[in-house]
């Protein structure tokens, strides 16, 4: 009885590992995993039926089909999208990844796609100015991992010394929920996210706080040049389809 | 309300699926932990002094340090370092199962240590070799002991799964919290997974209720 009942949880188990584990290869051609951050609309997000979705996910697809490959999305944790992509757990980076000195000594990054700015969001009825924002000990809201959460450490708080704090958040919109229930004054966001924010709860955007525009990129292994050949080729067939106006006005980014 | 009726509704499925990855995370380190659990509480209570600092070790290890911690250990940490490629979900199971085992001993252990002397003594008299008296009159009373505190492990390692979601494992909590960044229906999302893991560990207790009662040793009652 008791041994039945054990081969038979075993079973179940290795059954189950076998559905959940990683997706074992069939296929002969090489399905490219692409690593997105779920949490970033409207770049990457995950729809209604739970299919990823967003500008970056849908760029990727229509890249993909015009240079022949296949693509998959993975969502995960953008803290370690980067060692996920040199662990070779994914083959891309296409989720508004902004492309910096720091990360291209880890990666190659293809054409750059998008410009992006990094605003203050705030609720509705604020009326501080950024310097007011970023002062009095105020605590000021920012995604984990990103180049503003750097940016802001390295040049607001620690060489011009100003005199508020940083709360560290897993995604941008938990920050934005911060902001709505007065635990921050503001977040520092792209501005893509904090359009987005701004449709759906009541924020807006206070402005700039001096940092520099960035570029989007997709983000690829160093070794992988062919890869990072043909995403690019692709990415310029893109850019220049009428498909890439569609995007624009689809994902308002 | 009716705007946070919808958006379960709409998310429900896709969360629901999570439910799927939660079970077979939970269910992958219950099982690795009872396997090794059985090891270490036989290794604590009968092994030669050379094995028992080793296992103490082992227990002091992983039962003092953070679930998050191990996570980001091994898989961002010790495989990498190895050039050994696990999926996430794959870390997740043996880190949760891990740690239980940990856990898994000690219950284990204490039932071992309930069980009257006179047990082992009388199969050692019928001629049992140490490894046979073990396997065939210790453990099977010893494991049926363990269900009450087994019960409870399974309620600690479902709620521990969740944080998997750190790893990007597409568990119940991912899930939510990657439908909460799109619609920002926040409260009725991780609500919804509150729910969902409730009843998870609901079922699994009552599961393991019922086979309690069906494997009692009469005479043995816990109750």
């Amino acid at each position: 009885m008791g041994r039945k009942l054990l081969w038979g949880a075993v079973l179940c188990i290795a059954a189950a590992c076998l559905v959940l584990g990683p997706a074992s290869s069939f296929a002969e051609e090489k399905v490219y995993i692409n690593g997105i951050d779920a949490n970033f609309p409207p770049f990457a997000y995950v729809d209604k039926n739970g299919n990823p979705d967003g500008f970056d996910v849908k760029s990727v697809d229509w890249i993909a089909k015009e240079m022949g490959f296949k693509v998959k999305h993975q969502p995960m944790d953008w803290a370690g999208i980067i060692p996920s992509l040199k662990a070779k757990k994914i083959d891309l980076i296409a989720s508004g990844m902004s492309i910096n000195d720091e990360r291209k000594k880890q990666v190659n990054f293809s054409i750059p796609y998008w410009t992006i700015a990094q605003v203050l969001v705030v609720p509705e009825g604020s009326s501080l100015t950024i310097d007011e924002l970023l002062s009095n000990g105020n605590k000021v809201g920012v995604q984990r991992g990103t180049t503003e959460a750097k940016w802001i450490e390295e040049n607001l708080i620690q060489k011009e010394g100003r005199d508020f704090s940083l709360v560290h958040y897993d995604s941008a919109p938990l920050a934005v929920m911060d902001v709505v229930n007065g635990r921050i004054v503001a977040a520092a966001m792209d501005d893509a996210p904090a359009k987005d924010a701004m449709r759906k709860e009541p924020v807006k955007i206070a402005g700039t706080f001096g940092m520099e525009e960035e570029e989007f990129g997709y983000a690829i292994r160093k070794e992988d040049v062919e890869l990072l050949n043909m995403i690019n080729e692709g990415l310029k067939k893109l850019m220049a389809s009428p498909y890439w106006e569609e995007l624009k006005e689809q994902y308002k980014p | 309300m009716t705007e946070s009726l919808i958006a379960i509704y709409d998310a429900l499925p896709y969360i629901l699926k999570g439910s799927a990855v939660t079970v077979g995370l939970v269910g992958g380190a219950m099982l690795l932990g009872l396997i090794l659990g059985i090891f270490l509480a036989v290794g604590q209570v009968y092994g030669s002094d050379r094995i028992r600092p080793v296992i103490g070790l082992y227990i002091w290890f992983f039962r003092g340090v953070p679930l998050l911690v191990l996570l980001f250990l091994f898989y961002f940490g010790l495989f990498p370092l190895l050039n050994i490629n696990l999926s996430a979900f794959t870390v997740a199971v043996m880190v949760l199962g891990l740690i239980s085992a940990a856990y898994q001993s000690q219950i284990l252990r204490g039932a071992i240590l309930s069980l009257p002397v006179g047990q082992l003594k009388a199969a050692r008299a019928i001629g049992m070799s140490d490894r046979r008296s073990i396997m065939h009159i210790i453990l099977p009373q010893a494991l049926r002991l363990s269900i009450p505190g087994w019960s409870n492990e399974y309620s600690i390692v479902l709620k521990d799964s969740a944080v998997a979601y750190a790893l990007g494992v597409m568990e119940i909590m991912a899930r939510a919290h990657f439908v909460a960044s799109r619609t920002y229906e926040h409260l009725p999302l991780y609500f919804t997974a509150g729910i969902i893991f409730l009843t998870l560990t609901y079922a699994g207790t009552k599961g393991l209720r019922i086979l309690e009662e069906k494997v009692r040793i009469p005479g043995y009652s816990t109750r």
